[in-house]
């Protein structure tokens, strides 16, 4: 039992996108611009060449918030979408109907269709891989080049993340809605 | 690794080598077994069951990152970052986590191949192995072998020429041209870094690292970090920008992704960066910035310099000109730079030749360093240390038939001059623009060419295919059917480095270690580590082209009157370099390092006392040495050139009519015709080159290429995002779709190299995007042949 989050030191991302590959690749998710589990927004730059403002353009890694009140949850008609043991959000491919009410509920977008086991499918933070198998990072902290991800038990006081958490300054997304995310950005 | 060459005899004159460089691949339908593309699905999840992990190294670009493979019922499930490498601190970038789509990129090369249609064609026909070595050595009825053509050549060995592109097996494939006996040897280093690696060397005695774990202030111009992936410095770098210890200064013609990240971006106009540079200094020795007793103790030709400077007038107004940066920019950052110094670095970059002043460039970032004493120092340039490897030994003959540019001159006939300095990766536009002018002093007709491909990577891509037309035989030794490999007449079908142990690697630095790739899983289809193809070649051709050689060079023929054939022989054999495997040749390499071999087996790296140094100290955090052994500083900051200075004036290189000192030319100034705009091509994280064009998983992070045009510009033009424009120059036309944007000056446009193919085997690369070097024109840079990649002039218009 643990409550898993992530803390992300946006800062640090250069928009080099290891971390779709790495997730793609531990997961299995498919090909496909429009398949995956985690992305780095960016925004269009502000200003007129040569005179940019170079605070407009910055990348934000994101993907499923893990939210603690997740809309997506509260709308699967079929309890596909799940709290599982850790507090993860989680889609059991059985259930699912394809009904895709969870990809409208959700907020962050997080959501994508996978053609191959007819699943709305989305980020699980590698439960079924990576801590399945005993370990302790998901696959896009361990391959991040600048190191932007810290992910851990929210509920250890001793984690890194808790003590990133206690020390330095953060916002969530979309914190107005109510929804509680789990991937905390760090200042 | 160090070469300990067995010299057969010193003969009157030695064969002078020259240079050249490249990389690549061949198809038709040997290529795809599966056509069906679109519905490809192949990533693989990992699994929870058992697994084997190996240690190796990436080979995805030239970094040569840290990875464990995982694999699960003999596939390659997943390549994670191994944390115990210094130098590539526990990270896998997109392209090294894509590996995996490359060993099972269903376009790869499987079997050896020789060609049965036109040369250019890409019509090919199954062989064996040993077809395919009897095809180089005696021909078909398409295309001659070696034995007739070295037969009519009267044994002159450098009517073939040899080249590669950068990878760990490059040694292996150079150890058999030196047994060859060509004198003509060309490597990427000419489209690379050439320019900054000589300008570095000649000037501080070395390409020094940069220290951005702990410089305080950087200046990044013409390199783009965050995008062009460089390990240690990417990672090193990017957590310490935005005001958390490390300022940023970035200078570029485009708003890159290091931009992004920077404190200040100082959009300069192309090719005037050396003029920046000049100014900066023209303040530093003005104001007397500069570190007094570093430059006393440590400099060659200061006051020289300085007169220069003056005499010169180069101030920030001057380069506010020439530049577009503003001169009170100028001021403040020099200013800063040597309040920060000597943690503040001049970052030297890698990155090809883009302006032809690029040799001088180099030279002044260098000088401009060294005046804030920033050398082997922490924060600053750093030399840091290497651990020796052991070499191994290979045959190098001598041919008294071989041709160079130093016997023809010997011979009174005409040399050639590309460049004012012949360096050891030779000019590849220099030597293929020269073979096609037809001013070549002897005729050059075959090529061996392994990793490399000079379709896609060289300026004027038409000169390149009539080039490659004009040969008689082209072997090719590459992993998949490049644009290049289309031209091949034999097609050697090598393994990917997930495939095959390379030769072990020290990596030198302020945490030096040694590294090395192992194999994970056994050669897919009937493909080879080059070490094993040079073995079936050299077993094929060695003792035949010996009999050539027998029959016309004289000192042979009384070497073996006075010896007999066997004692002579043995100095001609080209078996003898690989009769080991990689494995007994690394474990040598090492063995001077108790333990270092098992290390390197089981861990992927090895340096002295890793066991007791190498610590875990978060999820994300790794230490590798304690900060008091560090080599930051091996040499108390003095320079490793021959005299221990900083050379300020090479008087030796102006006889060469190259300039002693740092000087800006009126021709060095950037002027685009109206209507016309100048191409600037670069990097992206998530390719390298044309070596991942067809890799499916990057392919779906970057479909295509873009051409990055002014918004506004474009707006006047009605051009729109994804409209297909056309790209012409004086050198040819290419087509990519637009991508209007702010963050690029008005008479400039960008695309990134390395896509375009026009090769069919490609079911991805093909015709993805535009190709840069389809209208880069081939112009050289003057002193050491690089191509320059920023002085072209293009039109646009919407098709």
């Amino acid at each position: 039992m643990a409550r898993y989050g992530m803390a992300l030191d946006y800062k640090n991302c250069i928009n080099c996108k290891a971390c779709e590959v790495a997730c793609k690749e531990e997961n299995g998710v498919l090909l496909g611009a429009d398949k995956h589990r985690i992305w780095v927004g960016v925004k269009e730059i502000e200003g007129e060449f040569p005179l940019l403002s170079i605070a407009s353009n910055t990348f934000m890694p994101s993907q499923c918030q893990h939210c603690e009140h997740a809309p997506c949850q509260e709308v699967c008609p079929t309890h596909a979408t799940h709290y599982d043991e850790n507090g993860v959000v989680r889609v059991d491919p059985d259930k699912c109907i394809l009904c895709s009410y969870c990809m409208n509920a959700c907020p962050y977008d997080a959501r994508y269709v996978d053609d191959r086991t007819m699943t709305v499918d989305k980020c699980n933070f590698c439960s079924d891989t990576r801590l399945a198998r005993g370990e302790t990072t998901t696959a896009c902290q361990a391959t991040c080049p600048t190191k932007v991800r810290i992910f851990g038990d929210l509920d250890d006081p001793n984690s890194e993340i808790s003590q990133v958490l206690r020390d330095r300054e953060h916002f969530s997304l979309k914190p107005h809605l109510g929804t509680k995310p789990k991937l905390f950005y760090l200042i | 690794m160090a070469v300990e060459i067995s010299r057969r005899r010193f003969l009157q004159g030695s064969v002078a080598m020259t240079v050249i460089g490249g990389m690549s691949m061949a198809p038709s339908n040997l290529f795809s077994n599966e056509k069906e593309h679109g519905e490809l699905s192949i990533t693989t999840k990992t699994g929870t069951g058992e697994a084997k992990f190996v240690p190796t190294l990436c080979e995805m670009c030239v970094n040569k990152c840290a990875a464990i493979a995982r694999v699960e019922d003999g596939v390659v499930t997943k390549l994670d970052p191994n944390p115990m490498f210094p130098k590539s601190r526990n990270m896998l970038c997109p392209r090294g986590n894509a590996g995996i789509q490359a060993l099972y990129d269903p376009d790869r090369l499987k079997y050896p191949m020789i060609r049965i249609g036109e040369k250019g064609e890409g019509k090919f026909k199954r062989v064996s192995w040993d077809e395919a070595y009897d095809a180089i050595l005696n021909g078909t009825d398409k295309f001659p072998g070696l034995a007739k053509i070295l037969d009519e050549e009267k044994d002159n060995r450098s009517t073939i020429f040899f080249c590669a592109g950068e990878g760990m097996a490059e040694h292996t494939f150079k150890t058999f041209y030196t047994g060859f006996g060509s004198s003509n040897w060309l490597n990427h280093a000419s489209l690379c870094l050439r320019t900054v690696v000589s300008g570095y060397g000649v000037t501080l005695g070395a390409y020094p690292q940069a220290d951005l774990e702990n410089a305080e202030y950087i200046i990044m111009a013409g390199a783009n970090r965050a995008e062009a992936i460089v390990t240690p410095d990417t990672m090193d770098f990017f957590k310490r920008t935005k005001g958390r210890g490390a300022k940023l200064i970035c200078v570029d013609p485009r708003f890159t992704n290091t931009a992004a990240k920077a404190d200040k971006w100082l959009p300069i106009k192309p090719g005037t960066d050396l003029a920046f540079v000049l100014a900066l200094t023209y303040v530093v020795v003005m104001e007397e910035l500069y570190d007094k007793a570093y430059v006393e103790k440590y400099f060659n030709g200061f006051k020289q310099y300085k007169n220069h400077l003056y005499a010169e007038e180069y101030t920030p107004e001057w380069a506010e000109k020439i530049t577009g940066i503003p001169a009170e920019d100028i001021y403040e950052i020099a200013r800063d730079f040597m309040k920060h110094a000597p943690k503040a670095v001049y970052y030297p970059g890698r990155r090809s030749t883009f302006a032809k002043n690029d040799f001088q460039l180099r030279r002044a970032m260098a000088i401009f360093q060294a005046l804030g004493g920033g050398i082997d120092t922490k924060g600053g340039l750093v030399f840091g240390k290497k651990l020796p490897l052991k070499g191994h030994s290979a045959v190098a003959p001598m041919y008294a038939q071989a041709e160079g540019v130093d016997v023809a001159r010997a011979k009174g006939k005409p040399g050639y001059s590309d460049c004012a300095i012949v360096s050891g990766g030779g000019s590849w536009i220099g030597f293929r623009n020269r073979i096609l002018e037809g001013k070549s002093v002897y005729p050059v007709r075959g090529m061996f060419l392994y990793k490399h491909n000079p379709m896609m990577n060289m300026p004027n891509v038409e000169k390149t295919a009539k080039f490659l037309k004009g040969l008689d035989l082209i072997v090719t030794i590459d992993t998949m059917p490049s644009d290049t490999v289309m031209y091949a007449d034999v097609v050697l079908p090598e393994c990917t480095y997930l495939e095959r142990t390379d030769p072990v690697k020290t990596f030198g630095g302020p945490e030096p270690s040694i590294a090395v790739r192992n194999k994970v899983i056994d050669p897919m289809y009937e493909t080879k580590p080059v070490i094993d193809i040079m073995r079936g070649l050299t077993e094929k051709i060695s003792k035949p082209l010996f009999e050539i050689t027998k029959k016309y060079d004289e000192d042979v023929q009384d070497d073996i009157a006075d010896r007999g054939e066997a004692e002579v022989y043995k100095e001609f054999d080209l078996t003898i370099p690989f009769e080991h495997s990689q494995e007994e040749l690394n474990e040598h390499a090492v063995s001077g390092y108790p333990g270092a071999y098992e290390a390197l087996c089981k861990h992927g790296v090895f340096y002295p006392k890793m066991e007791e140094y190498f610590k875990q100290v978060s999820a994300n955090e790794h230490v590798y040495y304690p900060d008091d052994e560090k080599a930051y500083s091996v040499r108390e900051g003095k320079p490793k050139t021959n005299s221990g200075k900083v050379e300020c004036n090479l008087a030796n290189i102006a006889k060469k009519g190259v300039d002693p000192m740092p000087t800006w030319r009126k021709e060095y100034e950037y002027h685009v015709p109206e209507g016309k705009f100048r191409m600037l091509t670069g990097r992206h994280a998530q390719f390298t080159q044309s070596g991942t064009a067809n890799n499916v998983m990057l392919h779906d992070l970057i479909h295509e290429n873009y051409i990055w045009i002014n918004k506004r510009v474009a707006k006047k033009m009605g051009i729109k995002f994804g409209d297909m424009i056309e790209v012409s120059s004086e050198a040819g036309k290419t087509r990519l779709k637009a991508y209007p944007t702010e963050k690029i000056a008005p008479d400039q446009v960008f695309f990134i190299h390395g896509f375009g193919e026009e090769s069919e085997a490609l079911t991805w690369a093909y015709r993805s995007g535009g190709n840069d070097n389809a209208v880069i024109v081939d112009e050289i840079e003057p002193v050491y042949g690089g191509a320059v990649m920023h002085s072209t002039n293009v039109e646009i218009r919407k098709v």
